[in-house]
């Protein structure tokens, strides 16, 4: 029961469970990344690319904490993600995908500028994108771009749009019936 | 392992049809006992947000996905008591009488073994049991004369107003939704206050979601739901001529065995298929009740033509419910579309969310950065959809079968092979060119199509009913042609689709189904 009631508490608040020097708090994605919350799974190099995708993707994603997000998400077990790739048909363990996706997108970058993708310029960001999501990436290793980019445009439309912040920054009552209390 | 008490009845699942088995069953006073696989969930789980509303989607042993169009299962199945129909839209409309009889009046698909006349009578008892809100009356242009809803129509809004000047425009008569979602005060629970959050579970009770209509009455009646309890056979005794019970592994992952004297499958079109195939022994060799070799055969679904529209008006896309405004069965006709064949049913009206498979992020998938930025605060205020849903016919390819890989528990995983035919591509056509004429024509600034990949939704068939064992698995009541005391139910039963959302259907067959389990119970429970 123990764990049910930290699962709901955390709920409630709208947070997700991050670890600071060994203990577990409840924070939002947002608030971890802006208190450089150590990350669990991911890789410096994988986060400086998930943030700049994401950035890319959504603006905003990065401040909003999109590789706490994720991280957070691929280090708990499968049924109690909240991850969109739940809900797209990726089979569990989710960080297979996610570093997969990841993995592609940097060697393709690599590959075709000789550069990471978050060293490209925006517009370099956004023209790559833009052949990823088309398939048209010669030489792309990995999950289809398409659909990379349909799991992570969702996961920085989550973390920019699905909070209440995202919500009042569109004008849109948020209109809860059991409320996420803080911002998610 | 641990063999548990004998019941009279042993469900596998909690979802729209195991919930309607146990209440009936347990009301009519069995012994009745529900093993779900996932958990025990409370109205008080169900969060207002997108991201939390996932954790009541389908987690487990995952299903492999092949073919042309991979039926893409895990947004609309469930996970926990409740199942899919948790977080169901709640829109009920019914199949109609030609969805019968396919076969006879057209030499294409299957006829059902029963008649629309069979199924009238159980959705009027499922209105008045879980609470509907239409007009029948309005309905009646379509289909037969029954009883009027229980309750008045909900309340309209301006993203579902909008559109009926194009329907209109087109000749497509729309009526009041009927939906499973109070608009007054119903047997105790409240009207809906139309804050668009029924996608992930209506915490309120004003949608009819299982917790709050069958599975609490099957609860009251003594049915014992147990959650956690992943069922991995059906167990039958040495001759092979009835089931004696389930194995299941327990919240400890060990096994049980539940002993009972009628096993009813509830678990899910894929699952139930899969439990029959995993439970194949010397006298059952194909898996059980499978004589046909249509275990797992003729699965089926919809697909929607999804239009968008955007207007200069603040439409207040937020308001409102997930289920439709209002619907139409203008082009339900199996030939309704020149050249190809197939119901469609037309639905409008769906409060928006942000984020989401159905969010409104996702109404222009091509936008990112700042386009998207931009859109997203014009979709706030003036983007609206309609749908058609489309009707797949029953085809001997699209079928599960059990996979090398396995479970946790030492269970072969399934693989669904699924790919659409020529007519359903072509229906799914013809309702975008229609939809884009509706939209043109209610004066919006900009309309689209929602195409991308095929969308498939409402996973049916795999166990279906028949007149005999030789065409299909289980008989109309979902009884199995073989085996008297195993049950089916779901839409796993259905022989073919209509274009209609199933779960009305599922309820009325299953209400139908388990009683006459309890009526004819001396004969099934020898």
């Amino acid at each position: 029961m123990s764990k049910r009631r930290e699962f709901m508490r955390g709920a409630a608040i709208g947070a997700l469970a991050f670890t600071i020097g060994g203990v577990e708090v409840l924070l939002t994605p947002r608030a971890a990344r802006a208190q450089s919350v150590t990350l669990r799974l991911l890789k410096p190099d994988e986060v400086e690319t998930l943030e700049a995708l994401g950035e890319t993707l959504v603006p905003g994603a990065r401040a909003a904490g999109i590789a706490h997000f994720i991280d957070q998400q691929i280090s708990v077990p499968a049924e109690e993600a909240l991850l969109e790739a739940r809900i797209l048909n990726v089979r569990p363990p989710f960080a297979n995908f996610y570093r997969a996706a990841l993995g592609a997108v940097e060697r393709s970058s690599q590959a075709h500028s000789g550069r990471r993708f978050a060293q490209l310029a925006g517009a370099e960001q956004r023209d790559f994108v833009n052949l990823m999501r088309q398939n048209k990436i010669e030489g792309w290793q990995g999950p289809a771009g398409a659909f990379v980019y349909f799991v992570l445009r969702s996961d920085a439309v989550d973390v920019v749009y699905g909070t209440l912040e995202g919500y009042a920054a569109l004008g849109i009552p948020y209109m809860p019936h059991i409320a996420p209390l803080k911002r998610w | 392992m641990a063999t548990h008490e004998k019941v009279d009845v042993a469900i596998v699942g909690a979802g729209a049809s195991g919930s309607v088995f146990a209440a009936v069953l347990a009301k009519a006073g069995k012994k009745v006992v529900v093993l779900e696989t996932g958990p025990d969930w409370q109205l008080s789980d169900l969060i207002s947000s997108d991201f939390w509303g996932r954790r009541i989607k389908t987690a487990g042993a995952p299903f492999l996905l092949e073919g042309k169009n991979p039926f893409g299962y895990s947004y609309q199945s469930g996970w926990g008591v409740g199942g899919a129909a948790l977080h169901y839209f709640a829109n009920l409309p019914r199949l109609l009488p030609n969805d019968f009889k396919i076969r006879s009046e057209h030499n294409r698909a299957l006829d059902w073994p029963i008649s629309y006349q069979d199924v009238a009578p159980y959705y009027d008892k499922v209105a008045r049991d879980i609470g509907v809100s239409g007009n029948a009356k309005a309905e009646e242009i379509w289909r037969p004369a029954g009883e009027p809803y229980p309750m008045p129509p909900m309340k309209t809004f301006r993203h579902g107003e909008v559109w009926l000047k194009g329907f209109e425009a087109l000749g497509i008569r729309m009526v009041p939704a009927a939906v499973g979602m109070n608009s007054t005060d119903y047997k105790g629970r409240p009207a809906c206050i139309y804050d668009g959050w029924c996608h992930i579970g209506c915490p309120t009770g004003a949608l009819s979601n299982p917790l709050v209509t069958y599975l609490a009455e099957a609860r009251r009646a003594g049915a014992e739901v147990r959650p956690r309890s992943s069922v991995t056979r059906v167990l039958t005794n040495r001759q092979g001529t009835r089931v004696r019970g389930l194995e299941y592994y327990d919240a400890k992952k060990e096994r049980q065995v539940q002993e009972a004297n009628v096993v009813v499958l509830a678990a899910w079109s894929a699952q139930n298929p899969r439990l029959l195939l995993n439970s194949a022994t010397d006298r059952h060799p194909r898996g059980l009740a499978n004589a046909s070799g249509l275990v797992g055969k003729y699965m089926m679904c919809h697909y929607s033509s999804g239009t968008w529209a955007l207007f200069d008006e603040d439409v207040q896309n937020h308001l409102g419910t997930t289920g439709a405004q209002f619907m139409s069965y203008d082009r339900y006709g199996k030939t309704a579309h020149p050249g190809v064949f197939g119901s469609s049913f037309i639905v409008a009206g769906s409060a928006l969310k942000t984020s989401d498979l159905g969010g409104f992020a996702n109404a222009r998938l091509d936008l990112f950065g700042a386009e998207l930025s931009a859109f997203m605060k014009r979709a706030a205020r003036g983007l609206t959809r309609i749908g058609a849903f489309g009707e797949e016919l029953p085809n001997l390819d699209n079928r599960i079968e059990l996979a090398a890989d396995k479970d946790e528990f030492g269970m072969p995983l399934g693989r669904i092979h699924h790919s659409f035919d020529q007519d359903a591509v072509g229906l799914w056509n013809a309702n975008f060119e229609e939809g884009l004429r509706v939209a043109k024509a209610t004066g919006a600034r900009e309309a689209w199509s929602a195409r991308g990949n095929m969308p498939t939704i409402h996973l049916m068939g795999g166990t279906i009913m028949g007149t005999d064992a030789g065409n299909s698995v289980v008989n109309s009541y979902g009884q199995s042609h073989e085996l008297p005391n195993l049950y089916l139910a779901g839409p796993g039963i259905f022989p073919t689709a209509g274009a209609s959302n199933p779960t009305y259907t599922i309820f009325a067959l299953s209400l139908r189904g388990a009683e006459q389990l309890a009526a004819k119970w001396r004969a099934v429970d020898l």
